[in-house]
Formats: structure tokens, C-alpha cells, sequence
């Protein structure tokens, strides 16, 4: 609980009072811990990361930044030496990477994406492993298990198998095993996959404790808006660095660059943008198009005036490190506005086009109810976001709305059909992306569409349409013969929404879309939704990377099954009450999760007071 | 080798595997199972074959030599027929295996000079029990009505062992080695392959772990666990099975614990090549189970086999077992006898360890 | 529905043909596992190991010695000083059979005094003991006649004429060589079809196949099919086996094929059944070894069902790898045709379709809960 005021010293100086503990020189330079030379790895022949120079000083929390397959992992592997390099050389601490692998893996503190714990041993076991392979005598090892998990809040649960913590505290006890022998340099990888945010929080609250205490710590994410916590950051991209700088400075650099226009008929502002050769990227949120420019302070006389023919207004915007990392990367040529579908020839429509209403829908696990009672409508042509943390039970609304999951009670409607009394009937009309991007890796891109294409009865011409229309707006005219075992996740993620949508349905769920895609991508993908919603169609869509709900025409929070709010991401927040302060979507979040659970906390209390 | 982290690492690994009661469940019930419904279906035993006769003669003496058929436990009688069109298709259709046909006039022939024949048709299909059958058959007839006997040599034929001769006791005493090869190995491949898998092996990598302190520390538990699963084997051989038991009961311990080692090292060894648990699966069966199945003598006898192919088998751990577990257990051998194969054993059971913890490297790739 | 069907069976088929590991399986199976098992699996009792002591050392004890060398059913692995070390040699399984011809055996004989010959026989190995026996007793007698042919007159007052059908040679390579056929169409037929479905599952395609109009049926279909195909046409190459082991085929190879595709479908149709079942490919692929090994082995594809004790033979009438046994054997060694194997074949029919049954009724039950 007392977590973010601890008074206690988090961790202490491995060495204390020695030279090296000393983050300066006498002469004021700080004292690099990693230093990485023209660093290289090439898997299977390919270079996955190349030509990295990189300096990593002493108690600083470094980010390294990326989308997935940006080599991010492999650097991290690199810096704990349990990888050697193709070329180049690293040394951490003093100690060359492949010389000294032994020396290194001894002395810091590594922690892997995802969840590396022993799920069948306890917290105390698993803290005990640590300490025991580190030579840890048992008398220093109970006093810093007392002090560590203490810290993280987990200290009361010592006897629990970590198998049966959340995600939250799963993350908190690796961190706290990675940290037994007290090492000087943290490395963790993708420290927030699968987090909520309350516990994101405490476990920032924890690293910026050690930094404090003398402690380096890289970390690698491919969220922006977790790197704005860092330091310095570093940018990958394609395996090679674009940029390494303070937090600060690069959103100063992309400052006079970004700008917000209001217009009504985005489809034309796009294409006047595309085709202007000052603009670096463009991206369309839910009530407006952002564009940046290369040119700072500066938008040509021409391009303003066409963009504000039809009554559109331009302001200038803070920008974010989304809009650095775009700016680094020379961005991506952005490709026409995207089309409407085609009319292809459909049995029937729905009686009530995308619109989709839920009555009480309940679902339960066992003792585990995984939506509690949710009852909302979402109008055709809206896009809904569903925000919640891993486990909220956004993916389970999903799946039953779906027909992919039986309903303990209450009645769901699409276009009018109800998804208890004839399911069949709605499978024409819905299209469902899933987390994984559930596409047959052995196939084609083309094998992959014509089959899904001939999965929804689509016939000789109808299916060439459709499919040309796909490949069009989801711009995949150039991979058709690649296997999908060997594209990136953007790629998949553009070739699993072409699969979804190609039979023109009225609703379109989106289930955790765009983790882990490039900014560029993530751009294109979402310009492409809005051109769905336009045209008519429903578009669902879960994600808990909160930047995403500025795509959003209205918000819904999930929290532990319950729906806890809905509405304009504006009005959610001008909701809350006047001493909470709420700066981005997330802060809202937060408050509106506070408030939900004190309330739970009084009925609890009331319920129990009430019995005696 | 720092002797506290080996341990961390064996308590570790005893810890998951308690906890984990499907795999516990499985690891003891799976060999059980697999000796209790190899044991009975693969069975060689010859008895109640069944029998079609066509008795063309009908009289007294040839109702004998019938009787004589049916009181042996051999054979059991299912068809008798009246003409000999009926025999072809009673075989085709698998109703008989032996069919026995009685000429006309064979009373009035038995006892003469000219000796009457007798015809024994048998569906060779099956070679291995049909030909024993077929010379039990033979016995019975020759021994029908058989004068003084009038051989010049008395054949004195002792059968040891097994002299009651049940397939039963050949098969299970076999398969103790056929078992031990085909679980423990998996189980241990499994647990490493799965570390990799969920990335907690990451952990290991960047930790003073050296390699022989992990790979012991996982060696050492799995390998108690194999050795608990020869242990009951064993016992149900013993108990359920009735296998008699001969040799020093330290002894095979000591024997088994070595073959146990030995296999637990293999999985070792397949588990540093393999990334997949999928992988490791293939590979289990492909390296350990099936040759332990054909290979090692268990009923498929090694003399028998071509040249080549004997000299194939030898690469195998379990071609040794299975000599050592009959020798100690039916036969009563001591350790002069079991030399060769345990030393042998030993050799190889230190060759894959060292060879594992040269492979296996604290790298990711 | 049929635009549906030919999507769904025409991915099947180009997974297939890309997945380069089950297509090695498959080879495997069909052709090297095959040999291997025909070369490895025998019963036959040659070149058994034997040790011989001779306390005679006369012509007449070498003559007999080397009746029992010049036998293909025997071979002489040594001749221990004693009786402690040959039965030491027994012991440790270098021989498994002792013969001691006595002191004067040679005077003995030649006055007709009936020397006894000693015999010390391994039983571990109760066939091959009982068939050691009989040879004994064989090779004593021709020597016999051999020694004193007039004294040798038949002495026995029946004479057994011996006919062996269907496997005149006697080597068990034929059964063999089928029978691994048949357990490689089983096992393709089920790991093929329960992997791919499984597949499905963790990738999450059959979630993305279940909210399009798919029904469950015409996956299954499109399971199937291409299942079906590799499995067939897969045999072929194994008749290069069958003819190199020199294996009959009396029958008609058409009608074969024909029975092969109702065994491929109730071998599918298992596949499908735990795949409905597990989960993950890990718990698939244990189910289908751990699973297998026992249905094949209890269905007399090893050794005869007529062996087993009589608790278990029940059981192997729910297999359909039973009645393709009878099926396979009946058409290759005996030339038995359509009218005999039919109930046979409509076993397998039914059997197949129950389990298809259970296995759809599982799938929708999991999809729902």
C-alpha cells in the first residue's frame, strides 16, 4: 500500500561509499555502465540489429524504444550477455559482453518479456531460488525479502503460489527476485506487458526509487507513452538506432511541427496532405486529423488555405514522442485516403444496419464473473473503445457478442438480431479481428484472403471486388505472395483487418488491434477505421493502450467485469469530480477506477455493518 | 560447482514438480498402465488355438485322436465339418487357425504296416504362434497310439527360468527396460524445453548458474522420480504379474539406478537441441522409444536378427537393461555376469551428461 | 455451402503440402518405418546362441556338434571348461540353450545303451524355447537315422501331413511389413487430422472460423478429405516394400484401397475426437502416442488377438484397426474378396461415424461453455 511514499531506501548502493557509486567523475562527466560499439546481431543471416552505438550512464533510467521486431530484445539479450554479438563489441560494467559473459550475468539483475516466474513455487520460494543460485547467506537474504517485497506491496502474501498473482504483482515479485543481490544495473525487457495501470504505476514509482539510489536502469517498451517516464530514450527502428536523447529534447525538436485540423470531410484533407511533400505523417483520430510537417512554424499559404476551404480549422499541438519517433524515421509514405467498400451483393442487411444494443449480458467462469450485468448501445458508424486492463473481461465481451461465447443471462442485439435466437443469421454480418491476428501462418497473403473471402460465400466477381478493395485500402498489393509465417506484425495486423472486413459486415470488432505496430502503421490502420465508420460501419474495438481511445468516438471503461463509465473521452473526464485532476486518458481511468472501488469498499462495509 | 546452488536448483525443481499433480500423476501412472496393458497384449502364449476337424472316418479311433486334441490346453475346439469345401472359407474368415483332417478307413488302418496319415492345415499368417502350435499338433499325433519309444538317445531337456514357458514373464520382464526409455527421458526434456518456452530460462542464463550445476540440479530430481517409476514397475511385475525374482534386490538397484541415470540423460542431451516441446516429443519417440520398443530384445530376439542390424542395436541403452533386468531378476545373475553391460551402461551414462553440458550454452542463440 | 466447402478443403490441401514435417512423418511412416520394423521384428528362432560341452570328444559327439552348427536354428557362440561357466554364460545372456553330451556317449551309443543328452534351455523366451525343443528333438532324430539307419524304422503309427497356408516360408516379414502399413495409415490418419485441428486452435483460426458462416460439420469435412488423399496415395510408395519383402498380394489391390479409405476415415474421425478434446499441440500429440501405441498394439497388429488373455480380447472388437488387420491380411495372404469382408469393413464404417458424432457434439459443447 505505502508503496509510493516509502521512506525507506529502496535499494542500497551495492558498494557504498566506493569511487564507483559516484555517478560523476571528479572532472563532472557521468560515468558510462554500457557502452556498446558498432554492436551487431544477425539471425538466419539477417542482421535483426545493426551499427549500435550506444553510451548508457550510471543512474539513469534508459528507455529503449520500438515497435516489436524492432530488435529491442535482441539488444537487451546483447547487454546481458546472453547473446553474443555478430559484431562489434559491448562492454556493461566495465566487463566485455563475450569475455566476461560469467562476470556480467552474475553481477546485474536481467528480467524477460512476459512472465518468468515459477507459477507453481510460492513468492518466498521463488525469492529464495534467487538468492540461493546468487550465494546469498540466508540471514542478508531474509532481511532483503523482507525490504523488497515490503516495497512492493506483496510482503503479506509470502505463502501464495505466483501462479495465482495478477499480472501486476507477478511483474512486481520478478522485478524483486532480479534485485536479491542488489546489482547496479537493471535490464528489463517490455516491463509493462500485460500490467495494469495501477500497478504500471507503482512499479515506476519502484524504478524511479532505484535510479535515486545510485541504480541504472534500461528498459525496453514499445509504448510512447510508457518511454515519456525515461530519462533518455533511445529510438529503434528496423534493427538500427534513429535516435538516443533526454525525453524532453525530442519532444522539443518536433515542437511548431505538428498540427490539429477540424475539418468535415477528412477524405479530402488527406488526400491534399498526401500529396504535399512537406508532410511527414498524418493521423486521424476520432474528431480530427493530426498532420506533421517538416517544416516547423511554417505551413505554406496554399496547403492552409485548401485545408481551411471548407470552414476546417488548424491549431498547432503539443506533440509527442509518437510524432519524434516518426520525425526519426524519415515516416512513411502515407498512401491515398482510403476508399469506401465497394457495393458488393449481399443476401440480406440487417433490419438495423451496425447499431448494437446489450440488455444485462452476464458471463461467468465458475465463481468468476468475467462481465458483470453490462448494458450499453453503440450507434451504427461510431467507434466505440472498450479501455480496461488485462483480465477487465473486455475480450469476453467481445467473444460472446461474437456467438464465440455462451451468455449466463441477459440478451445482446445486432442490427436488430438477437445473438441468442439466431446467431447463424448474424455470422454474415460481423467481422472479428482477434488479439492474435488469427490468420493460417502457411498460407499466402493471397491464399489468406481468397479463402476467407470464400468462407463468407463470396463468388466470382463479388469476391474479385472485394478483394481488390482490401488489398487497396489495407495497401498489401505488394506482399500477395508472402507466406504470413514471415511478415511483421504489421503487416498481419493490415492482412487479418482485409480478412475481417472484406464481406462488407455492419460491425467490426477490433480486439487489442494495434499493440506493439509502428507509429507509421498504426496511423494507416486507424485512417482506414475511420473510413469504415464513415461509411456506415460499426466499429468495436479493446485495447488498454490508453493513447489509442483518442481514435475513439466514445470510450467505455471496463473494471473487473463492470462497466464503470461511458461516453466522449472529454465528457468521461469533465465527469469526475473537481478535485481530481485527470491530464490524459489514463489519469481518468485511474479516478474513475478509484471511485468505483471505494464505492464497492462502502457497500462492502454496509453490507457487513448490516449484519451485526 | 558451488554445491549451494546445485542444491537452489534441486529444490527448485523438486518444489515444481510436487506442485505440479497432473505431470506427477501422469509420470506414475503412465508407466503402470503401459507395463499392465503391454504386459497382457503383447502376449506370444499358444493355447486354445482354435480347432476345425474334419473326421472323414467316424469311428472310435478317430474320435480319440480328436479327444486327444481337445484335452491339451492347446487347443479348443470351434468348428467341426462335413465336407472339405467348408474348410477354405472357415479359415478366410479367421474362424479356425489349425484344422485337422481325419481320412476315411483311418481306424482300420492305425496299427497296420502302412501307417494312415493325418492332415494338419494351419493359417500361417502368424507365423510365430502357428508354428508352435503346429508342433504341438505334430506331438499329438505322433504320440497317438506310439509304441515303446525306440530312440537310440534320451534327450534330457531342462528349461530354466521360465519353465512353465509364459510369454507373459518374457514380455514383462522385457519391458521394465522399454518403459524407462520411454517416459523418464520425455519428462526430463520436457521440463528443460519448457523453461525455454516460457522464457524463465532467461533467468537462469543471466545468473552465476554455471551449466553442470543446472543440469545436474534437474539430472538428480528427474532422475529419482525414473527411479521411482522402475521401483514400481518392478513391484507390479512382482506382485500382479508374478514374475519370479531370483537376483539380490540391492543389486538391481543398483543396476537400475544407472540405466535410470542413463535415460534421464538422453533427455538431457535432446533437450539442448531442441527449442519446441513439440520438438522434443518427436525426438523422444523417435530416439528413445522406438528403438527401445524394436532394438533392445525385449521380445524381438537380437540373435535373430541380420547381422547389420545386431550390430545397430548396440547403440542403444536399453539392449543392455533388458539383458540385465532378466539376468538379475528371472536368473538370479551376479555381479561377475553384469559387468559388461553396467560398465558399459556407466560409460554411456557419463558420456551423454558431459556431452550435454558441452552443448548446452548460457546464450539464447 | 459448396463455395465454402472448396475454400475450406482447398487451404487444407496447400497446408498440407507446405508443412514440410508431417509430410516427413508421413514418408517416414509409410516407407522406413516400414522396413525398419520388417527387418527388426522377428520371432523366427535362428542362429539362437548356444554353448556346448563336451565331455566325449569322440567323432560320433563331433558329428552330432556339428549337426546342430550346420542347422539354421542354431549356432554355437562357445564352448565353456565347465558347467559353472556355462551356466554363468546363461546367466548373462550370452547363450540361451547348454548342450552336454556326457562321457562315452560315442561307446554308449554304438552298443545301444541310449545315452542320455543333456539339455539346458533358457525359457525367458517361452517360443522360442518351446521351438527350440522341438528342433532338438528334430536334429537328434536325424542323426539317429543317420548313425543306424535300419534300426531308425518310423515309430510312430500316425503320420502328421503338414499343409501351412498363407505363409508357406513361415517368416513373420509378411505380418510385419502389413501390419506396419496398417499402424502407419492409423497414425497418419489420426496425428495429421488431430494436429492440424489442434493447430487451428492455438492459432486461433478456428475462433475466426466459428464467427463466419462455417459450420462445424464442413470442417470436418474439409479436415478430412485431404487426410484422406495423402493417406492413399501415400501407400503407394509402401507397395515398393511389400515387394521387396517379397510379400503375396492374392487379392485385389483395388478392393484394398477401397477398405483403406473406410480405415483412413475411422482413423480421421479418432483424430478429430481428441482434438476436440485437448488443447493445446502438446496435449495432442502425448494423447495421440500415449493413445496410440495401445490401440494398435491391442488390436493384434503385433501379436495375435487370440494370444491375449480373454479379459482383454473384448475390447479389441471397439477398434477399427482389428477388422483392417483381418481386411489387410485377408487380401494380401489369403485372396479373400469383397463378400467375405464386408461386415468387416462396415465395423470400421460405424465405428468411424460414431466417433464423428461425439467429436462434433464435443466441439460445439467446448465453443458454447
Amino acid at each position: 500500500m505505502s508503496t509510493l511514499n516509502s521512506t525507506e531506501s529502496s535499494i542500497e548502493r551495492a558498494v557504498k561509499g566506493s569511487p564507483q557509486a559516484d555517478t560523476t567523475t571528479p572532472t563532472g562527466e557521468r560515468k558510462a555502465i554500457i557502452e556498446a560499439r558498432n554492436l551487431g546481431r544477425a539471425f538466419n543471416k539477417q542482421m535483426v540489429l545493426k551499427e549500435v552505438d550506444l553510451t548508457i550512464y550510471e543512474a539513469e533510467i534508459f528507455g529503449l524504444l520500438g515497435p516489436d521486431g524492432a530488435g529491442k530484445t535482441t539488444l537487451m539479450q546483447l547487454m546481458a550477455a546472453i547473446l553474443d554479438p555478430s559484431e562489434g563489441h559491448c562492454t556493461v560494467m566495465g566487463h566485455d559482453t563475450v569475455k566476461d559473459d560469467y562476470w556480467i550475468n552474475s553481477h546485474i539483475g536481467y528480467m524477460f518479456q512476459g512472465f518468468t516466474l515459477y507459477d507453481k513455487l510460492t513468492i518466498a520460494e521463488n525469492m529464495e531460488f534467487s538468492a540461493d543460485i546468487r550465494g546469498i547467506p540466508k540471514e542478508l537474504y531474509l532481511e532483503r525479502q523482507e525490504r523488497l517485497l515490503k516495497m512492493a506491496g506483496l510482503y503479506r502474501f509470502l505463502d501464495r503460489a505466483a501462479g495465482n498473482l495478477s499480472g501486476g504483482m507477478r511483474k512486481k515479485l520478478s522485478l524483486c527476485t532480479n534485485l536479491m543481490h542488489e546489482p547496479r544495473l537493471l535490464l528489463l525487457d517490455e516491463l509493462s506487458l500485460g500490467v495494469d495501470p495501477a500497478s504500471r504505476h507503482e512499479l515506476w514509482a519502484m524504478l524511479n526509487d532505484f535510479r535515486d539510489d545510485g541504480v541504472t536502469v534500461v528498459m525496453s517498451t514499445p509504448y510512447m507513452d510508457e518511454a515519456e517516464h525515461c530519462d533518455r530514450i533511445a529510438f529503434l527502428h528496423e534493427g538500427e538506432i534513429i535516435g538516443v536523447d533526454k525525453v524532453e529534447t525530442l519532444h522539443q525538436r518536433c515542437a511548431g511541427h505538428v498540427y490539429e485540423l477540424h475539418t468535415k470531410d477528412r477524405g479530402r484533407a488527406h488526400n491534399r496532405l498526401v500529396e504535399h511533400p512537406d508532410v511527414l505523417s498524418i493521423r486521424h483520430l476520432a474528431e480530427s486529423v493530426h498532420f506533421q510537417l517538416h517544416t516547423a512554424n511554417y505551413i505554406e499559404a496554399d496547403l492552409a488555405a485548401d485545408l481551411k476551404a471548407d470552414g476546417g480549422r488548424i491549431e498547432s499541438v503539443e506533440p509527442t514522442l509518437d510524432d519524434a519517433y516518426t520525425m526519426l524515421s524519415g515516416g512513411e509514405k502515407s498512401t491515398a485516403y482510403a476508399e469506401s467498400p465497394p457495393k458488393i451483393h449481399l443476401p440480406e442487411r440487417l433490419p438495423e444496419g451496425g447499431l448494437i444494443r446489450t440488455k444485462d449480458m452476464r458471463v461467468e467462469f465458475g465463481d468468476f464473473v468475467a462481465n458483470d450485468d453490462v448494458t450499453l448501445e453503440i450507434k451504427a458508424g461510431e467507434v466505440f473503445g472498450f479501455l480496461g486492463a488485462n483480465g477487465a473481461g473486455k475480450t469476453t465481451f467481445i467473444r460472446a457478442l461474437c456467438g464465440l461465447q455462451k451468455l449466463t443471462s441477459g440478451d445482446a442485439w445486432i442490427g436488430g438480431v438477437s445473438i441468442i435466437d439466431d446467431p447463424k443469421r448474424l455470422r454474415n454480418h460481423i467481422g472479428y479481428m482477434s488479439q492474435r491476428f488469427s490468420l493460417y501462418p502457411d498460407l499466402t497473403v493471397a491464399e489468406n484472403l481468397s479463402f476467407f473471402a470464400g468462407v463468407y460465400g463470396l463468388q466470382k466477381g463479388d469476391k474479385k471486388k472485394a478483394m481488390d478493395w482490401a488489398i487497396s485500402v489495407t495497401d498489401l498489393s505488394g506482399v500477395m505472395n508472402q507466406l504470413v509465417a514471415d511478415m511483421s506484425g504489421a503487416l498481419s495486423q493490415r492482412l487479418a483487418l482485409a480478412c475481417a472486413i472484406m464481406h462488407e459486415p455492419a460491425v467490426v470488432f477490433l480486439d487489442e488491434p494495434t499493440s506493439g505496430v509502428s507509429p507509421a502503421a498504426r496511423y494507416k490502420f486507424w485512417q482506414l477505421i475511420q473510413t469504415l465508420a464513415e461509411s456506415g460501419t460499426t466499429i468495436f474495438v479493446t485495447t488498454h493502450y490508453m493513447e489509442e481511445a483518442n481514435y475513439c468516438h466514445r470510450l467505455g471503461l471496463m473494471h473487473q467485469g463492470r462497466l464503470i463509465g461511458i461516453g466522449p473521452a472529454d465528457e468521461l473526464t469533465a465527469a469526475l469530480p473537481a478535485d481530481v485532476e485527470a491530464e490524459t486518458i489514463e489519469d481518468m481511468f485511474l479516478a474513475y477506477i478509484k471511485i468505483e472501488d471505494a464505492r464497492l469498499e462502502k457497500e462492502r462495509q454496509a453490507a457487513s455493518g448490516g449484519g451485526i | 560447482m558451488k554445491l549451494h546452488r546445485l542444491y537452489a536448483v534441486m529444490r527448485k525443481e523438486t518444489r515444481e514438480i510436487v506442485r505440479d499433480h497432473v505431470t506427477l500423476a501422469t509420470a506414475f501412472l503412465f508407466p503402470v498402465v503401459m507395463l499392465f496393458m503391454f504386459g497382457y497384449a503383447i502376449s506370444l502364449e499358444v493355447e486354445n488355438v482354435s480347432l476345425g476337424v474334419l473326421d472323414q472316418d467316424q469311428t472310435p479311433s478317430s474320435a480319440n485322436l480328436v479327444d486327444a486334441f481337445t484335452e491339451s490346453a492347446y487347443f479348443k475346439l470351434v468348428r467341426n465339418y462335413s465336407s472339405e469345401l467348408q474348410i477354405r472359407k472357415s479359415m478366410e474368415v479367421n474362424e479356425v487357425k489349425l484344422v485337422l483332417v481325419i481320412p476315411p478307413g483311418f481306424n482300420a488302418l492305425v496299427g497296420r504296416e502302412n501307417n494312415p496319415e493325418v492332415q494338419l492345415l494351419i493359417d500361417g499368417t502368424y507365423s510365430a504362434t502357428a508354428l508352435v502350435a503346429l508342433n504341438y499338433g505334430m506331438t499329438i499325433v505322433s504320440r497317438f497310439n506310439e509304441e515303446d519309444d525306440n530312440s537310440l538317445i534320451d534327450v534330457q531337456t531342462r528349461i530354466w527360468y521360465n519353465p512353465s514357458l509364459r510369454s507373459l514373464i518374457y514380455v514383462v520382464s522385457g519391458l521394465y527396460a522399454v518403459i524407462i526409455a520411454a517416459f523418464p527421458p520425455l519428462l526430463t526434456t520436457l521440463a528443460i524445453v519448457r523453461e525455454k518456452e516460457s522464457g524463465s530460462i532467461q533467468q537462469i542464463y543471466a545468473s552465476p548458474l554455471t551449466v553442470p550445476e543446472f543440469l545436474l540440479g534437474k539430472l538428480i530430481p528427474y532422475g529419482f522420480i525414473a527411479s521411482l517409476q522402475l521401483a514400481s514397475i518392478v513391484a507390479l511385475g512382482y506382485y500382479w504379474f508374478g514374475l519370479p525374482f531370483n537376483g539380490s534386490l540391492g543389486y538391481l538397484a543398483i543396476a537400475g539406478g544407472i540405466y535410470v541415470f542413463c535415460n534421464v540423460g538422453i533427455g538431457l542431451l535432446v533437450s539442448t537441441i531442441t527449442n519446441s516441446q513439440l520438438l522434443a516429443v518427436l525426438l523422444a519417440l523417435v530416439i528413445t522409444m522406438m528403438p527401445s520398443i524394436l532394438f533392445s530384445g525385449f521380445v524381438f530376439p537380437i540373435y535373430a536378427m541380420a547381422e547389420p542390424v545386431q550390430l545397430y542395436t548396440h547403440i542403444f541403452p536399453g539392449r543392455y537393461f533388458v539383458d540385465v533386468s532378466r539376468g538379475i531378476i528371472l536368473k538370479g545373475a551376479g555381479p561377475a555376469e553384469m559387468v559388461r553391460p553396467l560398465s558399459f551402461l556407466l560409460v554411456y551414462t557419463f558420456g551423454v551428461f558431459f556431452a550435454a553440458v558441452a552443448i548446452f550454452k548460457k546464450k539464447v542463440a | 455451402m459448396w463455395s465454402r466447402l472448396k475454400s475450406l478443403m482447398l487451404k487444407d490441401v496447400i497446408q498440407f503440402s507446405r508443412d514440410k514435417t508431417i509430410l516427413g512423418v508421413v514418408a517416414w511412416l509409410y516407407t522406413m518405418e516400414v522396413l525398419i520394423c520388417g527387418y527388426a521384428m522377428t520371432f523366427e528362432v535362428k542362429d539362437l546362441p548356444i554353448a556346448v560341452i563336451d565331455h566325449d570328444r569322440s567323432v560320433v559327439s563331433r558329428n552330432l556338434i556339428d549337426k546342430f552348427t550346420l542347422s539354421e536354428a542354431f549356432e554355437v557362440a562357445g564352448y565353456p571348461d565347465n558347467q559353472e561357466q556355462a551356466e554363468s554364460w546363461m546367466r548373462s545372456g550370452k547363450v540361451k540353450y547348454v548342450m552336454v553330451v556326457p562321457n562315452n556317449f560315442g561307446q554308449d551309443l554304438r552298443r545301444g545303451e541310449t545315452p542320455g543328452l543333456q539339455i539346458l534351455l533358457d525359457g525367458t523366451n517361452s517360443n522360442a524355447a518351446s521351438l527350440a525343443k522341438d528342433y532338438t528333438a528334430a536334429i537328434v532324430k536325424s542323426f539317429e537315422a543317420e548313425f543306424s539307419p535300419e534300426s531308425s524304422r518310423a515309430n510312430s503309427t500316425v503320420r502328421p501331413a503338414v499343409q501351412i497356408w498363407y505363409n508357406r516360408a513361415q517368416t513373420l516379414e509378411s505380418f510385419v511389413v502389413l501390419s506396419m502399413i496398417v499402424a502407419a495409415i492409423m497414425m497418419v490418419g489420426t496425428i495429421h487430422s488431430a494436429a492440424s485441428i489442434t493447430r487451428e486452435k492455438e492459432v486461433g483460426t478456428v475462433d475466426q472460423l466459428m464467427v463466419t458462416p462455417t459450420r462445424v460439420w464442413e470442417i470436418f469435412v474439409a479436415k478430412t478429405i485431404p487426410t484422406l488423399g495423402v493417406g492413399i496415395l501415400a501407400f503407394f510408395p509402401s507397395l515398393f516394400i511389400i515387394w521387396w519383402f517379397g510379400v503375396p498380394i492374392k487379392g485385389s489391390l483395388l478392393l484394398f484401397v477401397f477398405f483403406m479409405a473406410i480405415f483412413l476415415v475411422s482413423a480421421i474421425a479418432i483424430g478429430v475426437l481428441i482434438a476436440s478434446i485437448t488443447k493445446t499441440l502438446q496435449q495432442t500429440l502425448l494423447l495421440c502416442f500415449f493413445g496410440l501405441f495401445p490401440i494398435l498394439f491391442l488390436s493384434g497388429t503385433m501379436t495375435p488377438i487370440e494370444s491375449m488373455p480373454s479379459f482383454m480380447q473384448p475390447f479389441a472388437y471397439l477398434s477399427p484397426v482389428k477388422y483392417f488387420m483381418d481386411i489387410c491380411m485377408g487380401v494380401f495372404l489369403k485372396g479373400v474378396g469383397f463378400a467375405e469382408l464386408w461386415p468387416a469393413a462396415l465395423n470400421m464404417a460405424v465405428i468411424g461415424l460414431v466417433l464423428y458424432v461425439i467429436a462434433a457434439w464435443r466441439f460445439k459443447h467446448n465453443l458454447s461453455s
